[in-house]
């Protein structure tokens, strides 16, 4: 007999093992932490300090992460059900809520080795390498510290989990892998130029530029990038100033986070009986 | 034994595309092996996704008045589906964490004992069948449903993978098997239903048919029934030894019945 949380815990372990058995994901963390040094030692940030090479990572990052987070999240929830293990997994005594919460649970471990690693041993290098003295915990602003680079690696691993769990609703609302990839690469484009080009609309249009705080923390991108410029860069090079909402943004990357579980489920729970509907309605017409 | 059937049918109607591969289905499932018959496309796997819960009707509904406990159905579908890079052991003992089952005891009721630490894609097609069956019936659910176990096998596989699933049969198990393997059919089956394009030609205790029908087994039988010239278009263990997927057809939910196409 198990409880919601044994359940959870079932589906996640089952998930955390193929993770770990796709060898490809090692590609992937490897592939990432090429691009990463090869980034730094192109723009030379890494040699400077914590906060140039934030400088340099930040762009790339904001396109890298939701890639990496769109690969491991596209099929989480599309892979049982296009092979039919998902009717066999529902008639056991799991919850649809719990078999999504294991598998987005476990692909965010996923996230955080693929994502994490590289990104930390970078931090690592900079620490031991850049010219200036990187070993000082600032304790106040104009100071450059391994702890800037601990809360954008926290940002960064932050953004992931909101485009894997927006990978894994796509996921769940995929027929196949193909439409799986193609929805994939939609949600990546939307999130990643999407919520600026929505900006640079609205500013176009007569929006005030004081309400860019606040527009910039709905989108992921806009909500990342803000927080790295108040809690990282410009903690760094200036007085804290007013780059984002912080509330705002911490909270709309959770709540995109959530908004992917949250779809995910309803997909899973509901999508058969859409499903029928749209046959009855169909049949309706040809009747 | 229980009063009343274990799960049933009223009215149920499914489409797909606006074709209906099931049309006003109305049936109870009683304790003991009832097995599902009919030409391809048919409606049989339809009908026993409709039965799980693995597809929702268009019309009518499915109860489960006798399905009982943590796990009330167990579900086997035509094509097996278990992950690659799993171990046979570790596949079953996912499932088996999830009903507090024993994955080891599993194995060894279908014979596959010593066949735990293979991968499931080293397992040929007729253990990765005895594997579903294995996971069908963990749990001790009051409905077993089967879609075709013994498909692609050799013949002694598909005796042992049709024995299997026979053997849950109990007075409080109903055991439900689509099926071309109509031997199997005549030596395990107390009940036949028969589909023909969507609907059920005939259904009930399956001596009682032979009777009503003239037939001296469940092939003569069907063709009296479906009105075929010739058997089944390929019965269960005939073919290559794969698993079988993808043999009859009627897995794929959009395989719909085509009138003068998918009954011959």
């Amino acid at each position: 007999m198990t409880g919601p949380l044994s359940g959870v815990a079932t589906v996640f372990r089952r998930e955390l093992a193929t993770v770990v058995r796709t060898p490809g994901y090692g590609v992937l963390a490897a592939g990432l932490l090429l691009v990463v040094v090869g980034l730094l030692a192109a723009g030379g940030g890494g040699a400077t300090g914590f906060v140039p090479a934030v400088v340099d990572l930040l762009l790339p990052t904001e396109v890298l992460v939701p890639l990496v987070a769109v690969v491991l999240g596209y099929r989480a929830l599309l892979s049982d059900a296009e092979s039919g293990e998902l009717a066999v997994i529902r008639t056991y005594p799991v919850r649809v809520g719990e078999y999504v919460v294991g598998v987005l649970l476990a692909r965010t471990v996923a996230l955080v080795a693929v994502v994490g690693v590289p990104y930390a041993l970078v931090g690592g290098v900079v620490w031991l390498t850049a010219a200036p003295d990187t070993g000082i915990f600032a304790t106040h602003t104009g100071v450059d510290s391994p702890v800037l680079f601990v809360r954008f690696l926290a940002l960064v691993l932050l953004l992931g989990a909101a485009y894997v769990s927006l990978a894994a609703a796509v996921s769940a609302l995929a027929a196949s892998r193909r439409s799986a990839i193609a929805l994939g690469v939609l949600a990546l484009v939307a999130g990643v130029l999407g919520g600026d080009l929505a900006l640079l609309r609205s500013l176009a249009a007569g929006a005030s530029p004081t309400t860019i705080p606040e527009a910039l923390a709905l989108t992921p991108n806009g909500a990342f990038r803000g927080l790295v410029f108040e809690h990282v860069i410009g903690v760094a090079f200036a007085p804290e100033g007013e780059f984002v909402a912080t509330g705002r943004a911490v909270a709309a990357l959770v709540v995109w986070s959530l908004l992917g579980a949250v779809v995910s489920g309803a997909a899973l729970a509901y999508g058969r009986r859409v499903d029928a509907v749209i046959e009855e309605i169909r049949s309706g017409f040809g009747g | 034994m229980p009063d009343g059937p274990v799960a049933t049918l009223s009215g149920v109607t499914r489409t797909y595309g606006g074709v209906p591969v099931l049309e006003s289905v109305s049936i109870g499932f009683e304790p003991g092996v009832t097995a599902v018959v009919g030409p391809n496309g048919s409606g049989k796997s339809t009908l026993l996704r409709v039965l799980v819960g693995a597809t929702e009707p268009t019309a009518g509904e499915v109860t489960l008045p006798g399905a009982t406990g943590p796990k009330p159905l167990g579900y086997l579908p035509q094509r097996v589906p278990f992950r690659e890079g799993f171990t046979a052991r570790e596949t079953l003992a996912f499932y088996a964490r999830l009903v507090g089952d024993d994955p080891d005891a599993a194995l060894k009721r279908v014979g596959l004992g010593d066949a735990g630490d293979r991968r499931v894609e080293a397992l040929s097609g007729g253990m990765r069948r005895l594997l579903g069956i294995a996971q069908s019936v963990l749990g001790d659910p009051s409905l077993v449903a089967l879609d075709e176990p013994a498909s692609g096998l050799d013949p002694g596989m598909r005796e042992r993978a049709f024995r299997a699933a026979a053997e849950r049969a109990d007075a409080d198990t109903a055991v439900v098997v689509c099926s071309h393997a109509l031997d199997l059919v005549d030596e395990h089956a107390d009940r036949v239903v028969l589909l023909r394009r969507g609907e059920i030609a005939v259904a009930g205790p399956l001596d009682r048919l032979l009777d009503e029908h003239g037939a001296a087994d469940a092939r003569e039988l069907y063709r009296v029934v479906v009105g075929e010239t010739s058997a089944p278009a390929r019965d269960e263990g005939d073919g290559d030894g794969s698993d079988g997927s993808g043999s009859d057809g009627d897995e794929t939910e959009p395989a719909v019945h085509v009138t003068g196409v998918s009954d011959r």
